[in-house]
């Protein structure tokens, strides 16, 4: 039976064939639109509207966020953000003890390339757009508390555990990463843009204080076990037009 | 369509590498002594601890009470540099009178050892050296020092009754 499976395959193929063509000189030739939508290029400044918020609605994080780009050639933009974040990382054990309890602050840069996927309508000049960055963060991390885990699952702990509230910082530590963005932006008024973007973030290296390690890294967010991260930006920007093609 | 699937294949690759760093799966964190009992006149044969009770020094607890076992897991106190403990077999039918007491001290350095973000800090107990009471029910252990107790794969000391 599978000996002959390709040949019985072959009995249900047909070709369907058409003997009539369409005359050539029937066809109306159509003018080709010359009419070329200009848009404008130039630099874009904004800020990340959304640190500002974070920042007052959570009381362990602060952070600010100056974007920019400029547009090279129709679709391909340099991208920049520049920003200062600071954030308490908690890893509860018990509702009054922190099993650690961690703040980072420092600057970060992130430069890269945006490419737009999106094909304009007119003189339009929103996008969707893919993005890259290379990201590198300069930052102290201070370790606030911690409490020695000595429980076990079963049983919980039957020595109580030592509370640590030392506050030990490292400074000049170090994280440099790569990141991928994917995003929109909406020109909602003349020249003033919306965006929205997310990203996943890999580390590739980052300098850890002695005998602990880096939670949280500004620009990239919290580092987790696998060396990975996610981000999001909303943003505006203003576009300051330097020439229009 | 190409653009599409570039979307996609970023969309998978972000979704298919989530994962989760909350929960700390390794137990214990903290290494525990694993005591392992020993016959005293056959020494290379395990043997029961009839009706076993553990108990530390200036606890309200017990960590056994009368168990039957041959091997044990015991923690010790971070806060302190020593941690005693009483051992209680009845290799008789129970009754209270036929009770045996031995006093099993552990003595060390402590050392606090980062391990993750969900596992926190453990404690690595350096130096450990164990002594016994010569009047209790235990005759013999081996050894008597160990550099450093942070594994919890094999039996760190035997004993023998």
């Amino acid at each position: 039976m599978y000996k002959y499976f390709i040949s019985i395959c072959l009995l249900f193929v047909f070709a369907e064939n058409f003997s009539q063509e369409q005359k050539k000189d029937n066809i109306i030739p159509q003018e080709k639109d010359t009419v070329v939508y200009k848009t404008n290029y130039g630099l874009r400044l904004g800020m990340d509207i959304s640190r500002p918020i974070f920042s007052s609605l959570y009381s362990n994080y602060n952070g600010l966020e100056i974007v920019a780009d400029y547009r090279i050639k129709k679709n391909l933009y340099i991208a920049a953000e520049i920003g200062f974040e600071e954030k308490t990382s908690i890893e509860e054990k018990t509702s009054t003890e922190d099993l650690l309890n961690s703040t980072s602050k420092g600057n970060y840069i992130r430069l890269g390339l945006n490419y737009n996927a999106y094909d304009n309508w007119l003189d339009m000049n929103n996008e969707i757009f893919v993005g890259y960055r290379y990201g590198f963060s300069l930052f102290n991390q201070t370790l606030n508390n911690y409490t020695t885990n000595v429980s076990d699952v079963e049983n919980g702990p039957y020595f109580p555990a030592v509370i640590n509230n030392i506050g030990q910082t490292s400074t000049s530590l170090n994280a440099h990463w790569s990141e991928f963005m994917i995003g929109v932006k909406a020109e909602t008024l003349h020249n003033l843009f919306i965006g929205f973007s997310f990203s996943y973030k890999l580390l590739m290296s980052v300098k850890d204080p002695e005998n602990f390690k880096t939670l949280f890294s500004p620009g990239f967010n919290r580092i987790f076990e696998s060396n990975t991260g996610f981000g999001i930006n909303y943003t505006i920007s203003y576009l300051i037009p330097f020439s229009k093609k | 369509m190409k653009k599409n699937i570039l979307f996609l294949v970023l969309l998978t690759s972000i979704f298919a590498a989530c994962e989760k760093d909350d929960f700390c799966i390794q137990n214990p964190v903290t290494s525990r002594l694993i005591i392992d009992f020993y016959d005293d006149t056959n020494r290379e044969t395990l043997k029961n601890v009839q009706r076993f009770s553990i108990i530390a020094e200036g606890k309200t607890d017990s960590l056994f009470v009368n168990t039957t076992s041959n091997s044990i897991a015991i923690p010790l106190n971070s806060l302190t540099q020593e941690t005693r403990y009483t051992l209680k077999k009845n290799d008789e039918n129970g009754a209270e009178v036929d009770d045996k007491i031995a006093t099993f001290t552990i003595q060390y350095d402590t050392e606090e050892e980062f391990v993750s973000r969900s596992c926190g800090f453990k404690v690595i107990f350096n130096n450990v050296a164990f002594s016994s009471d010569t009047n209790g029910w235990i005759t013999d252990f081996t050894p008597t020092t160990i550099i450093n107790l942070d594994d919890q794969s094999a039996a760190h000391v035997q004993i023998f009754h």
